[in-house]
């Protein structure tokens, strides 16, 4: 360590001299880049994204492809292991875990560049954006096509569930026909959603995409299959969409009281006591004006986790073909980025809803929140590692 | 007289020190909170705040360690950088004044912008990720120091005690030796003006860069990284660790510019 140390330093007056020499670098890491994806064309089994059984017995008989515990295994080894941090990384150091390894991993900023440079090598991504962006070709791409593999948190048994809806337990308590017909309107927009992504797609892309057209509609595909699969692969159907499936709940709140570290002795003790109780309630998902009444509360609005994007398309189409005028809602959709913490918006009442990860909602109650998710809407975890075939053998 | 320099020391160091405790007392007992339309969840306690830096001794403490190599690194690699930039300036005189405005452009860049550039640029440096994350972030930090210290070192090199120059000219002293007997010490008083700004721009520099680094280091990364998972007692636990850092740093400095130059005037 203290070896360690002194060469920082030394690195800190050296910095200047090799400022020169890295900008004739950089040119060169974009054409590697290119030329991996032309050399690795040929090898295709692995590509796959569904069942691991067969995608782990295929990428091993293929000619020297190694496993996935070896890719795994090795990628730690390197220190090439990627993720976002934030709370993006407990099912990455999950499976980690799972191969007897430290939870090291490097901090990926939000392109998917440094696994195009190969200083990340086994890169964390989401299935319905940043697998998209590196395998399509459309703009923003990089276009990988059937050269990369991915390993799935579901079919290694360490996923943890991603976008949900949630409101504080006090906004439930005093506005319950609110919550209630917010819920349902919302998942009404989402199983119409999951039918028609296209349509979807083009919606999100008039409400203020952040991306383009092509990979609007490649996400809202995408994004369908993680709301209407679970984690077992088994087909959810549109009557179910937003219901909180107990077994993959307990799942995620077992392995976010595993890999959650907190600091805070306080925050330490209530993360170890949650229950799923202390977390969600399935109270809010079905609505009947008839027999529940009105909303109490007619103005809402929705904290998104991320930009405007097919990810959060069930909201948009509920606005779109007035969902939410059907149980007499107005709400306002504000879009999230970069840091903003949609824990906190919702907890001071800024805004009424909030999309976000459960592990995000299990993190905030555990520091004194007090938050209710009140829909699961996607059923599986959409978080995969991607990898290059031509730096494992493939 | 001895009174004098009691009441001199109460004015400088009382006075903000009252400051705190007021501060303080209002934070504790919450009237803070009401002013602020805030509760304790988003805003903790002093009290809490402290027991989670004080439980967490050891994790903060190797935090410290990692932002400190940074800003110090950053620091000295940014003042030597610019004082030799200064010393460049005022050899070629015409020149000078033109290059110091670029350098002093260079460091209206901000950090946020310059952050993912170096990220870049120091990929293939090294393939372990700690090495090339803290050379990307101590390089930003060379680069927010750099300008303070050349502008102000090139003041304390040019703008020399009346008729020194010609004394020393009239000795037919060598250019060199009027750099070491007259220059050199004439810009120290000017060094310290701009260590005076640099050093606290080394440790914001380096709490902020580690927001973008690669490597999930630093006292900076670990504010934020609360503040986005809810955490925000640890989150203030880290930003008065910041707080003192910079401090700190600040009266290190604040001493070493009074022994340094009061062995001069001696």
């Amino acid at each position: 360590m203290k070896a360690e140390r002194k060469r920082f330093l030394l690195a800190g007056v050296a910095a200047i001299m090799a400022c020169m020499q890295f900008t004739a670098c950089s040119g060169g890491t974009s054409s590697t880049g290119s030329t991996a994806s032309v050399s690795s064309a040929g090898s295709t089994s692995a590509a796959e994204e569904s069942s691991s059984a067969a995608e782990e017995s295929s990428a091993a008989e293929s000619t020297g492809a190694m496993s996935h515990e070896d890719i795994i295994k090795s990628a730690a080894a390197e220190g090439t292991i990627g993720n976002w941090g934030l709370g993006n990384e407990y099912e990455i150091q999950a499976l980690l875990t799972k191969y007897g390894l430290p939870t090291d991993y490097i901090t990926m900023d939000f392109t998917m560049d440094q696994f195009d440079s190969d200083s990340v090598k086994l890169a964390s991504a989401m299935t319905y954006n940043e697998l998209g962006l590196v395998k399509n070709d459309y703009d923003g791409g990089y276009g990988y096509g059937d050269s990369v593999s991915i390993i799935d948190m579901n079919d290694e048994g360490v996923a943890m569930l991603e976008d949900n809806l949630f409101t504080s337990k006090a906004f439930a308590e005093a506005n319950p026909n609110t919550v209630k017909a917010f819920v349902s309107a919302s998942m009404k927009g989402w199983a119409y959603a999951c039918e028609h992504p296209d349509e979807a797609a083009e919606i999100v892309f008039e409400a203020g995409s952040s991306v383009s057209a092509e990979h609007q509609a490649y996400m809202a595909s995408e994004v369908a299959k993680l709301v209407t699969t679970d984690m077992n692969g088994n087909t959810v159907s549109a009557a179910d969409v937003g219901n909180m499936d107990e077994a993959a709940m307990q799942q995620t709140l077992d392995l976010a009281k595993q890999y959650i570290i907190l600091e805070d002795s306080t925050a330490k003790d209530k993360l170890a006591s949650l229950t799923l109780d202390d977390i969600r309630s399935t109270d809010y998902l079905t609505y009947d004006p008839e027999t529940d009444g009105a909303p109490e509360k007619t103005s809402v609005s929705v904290q998104l986790k991320w930009l405007p994007q097919a990810q959060f398309m069930g909201y948009y189409v509920a606005q779109a073909k007035g969902y939410y005028d059907e149980v007499g809602l107005t709400v306002d959709i504000i879009s999230g980025g970069g840091d903003i913490s949609e824990t906190t918006a919702v907890y001071n009442g800024t805004v009424d809803f909030g999309v976000t990860w459960v592990s995000n909602l299990i993190n905030a109650n555990a520091g004194g929140m007090d938050l209710l998710e009140v829909a699961q809407v996607y059923q599986r975890s959409g978080l995969v590692l991607v990898y290059k075939n031509s730096n494992y053998g493939g | 007289m001895k009174t004098k320099k009691w009441l001199g020391i109460l004015s400088s160091a009382g006075l903000p020190l009252l400051f705190g405790v007021v501060i303080f007392v209002l934070w504790q007992t919450q009237v803070l909170h009401s002013w602020l339309g805030t509760d304790t969840i988003t805003l903790p306690l002093p009290t809490r705040i402290g027991e989670i830096i004080s439980q967490n001794r050891d994790s903060i403490g190797s935090q410290v360690q990692m932002t400190l190599i940074v800003a110090l690194g950053g620091l000295a690699a940014g003042s030597i950088l610019g004082y030799l930039i200064a010393v460049v300036a005022s050899i070629f005189r015409k020149w000078g004044a033109g290059g110091l405005t670029i350098v002093s452009a260079f460091n209206a860049i901000p950090i946020v912008a310059l952050a993912p550039v170096i990220n870049n640029w120091t990929r293939d440096v090294s393939t372990d990720v700690s090495v090339r994350s803290t050379l990307a972030k101590i390089i930003v930090v060379t680069i927010s120091c750099t300008a303070a210290m050349s502008v102000n070192a090139f003041r304390g090199l040019t703008e020399l005690k009346p008729f020194s120059e010609d004394l020393m000219t009239s000795y037919a002293a060598p250019k060199i030796v009027v750099f070491t007997k007259l220059r050199l010490p004439n810009s120290l008083p000017y060094v310290f003006t701009a260590l005076r700004v640099s050093v606290p721009a080394s440790v914001i520099g380096a709490l902020v860069t580690e927001y973008f680094a690669e490597d999930t280091v630093g006292v900076g990364r670990q504010i934020r990284e609360n503040i986005v998972k809810g955490q925000y007692p640890t989150a203030w636990a880290y930003i008065a660790t910041a707080c003192a850092i910079g401090i700190g740093m600040y009266i290190v400095l604040m001493l070493v510019e009074r022994m340094v130059l009061k062995r001069r005037k001696a």
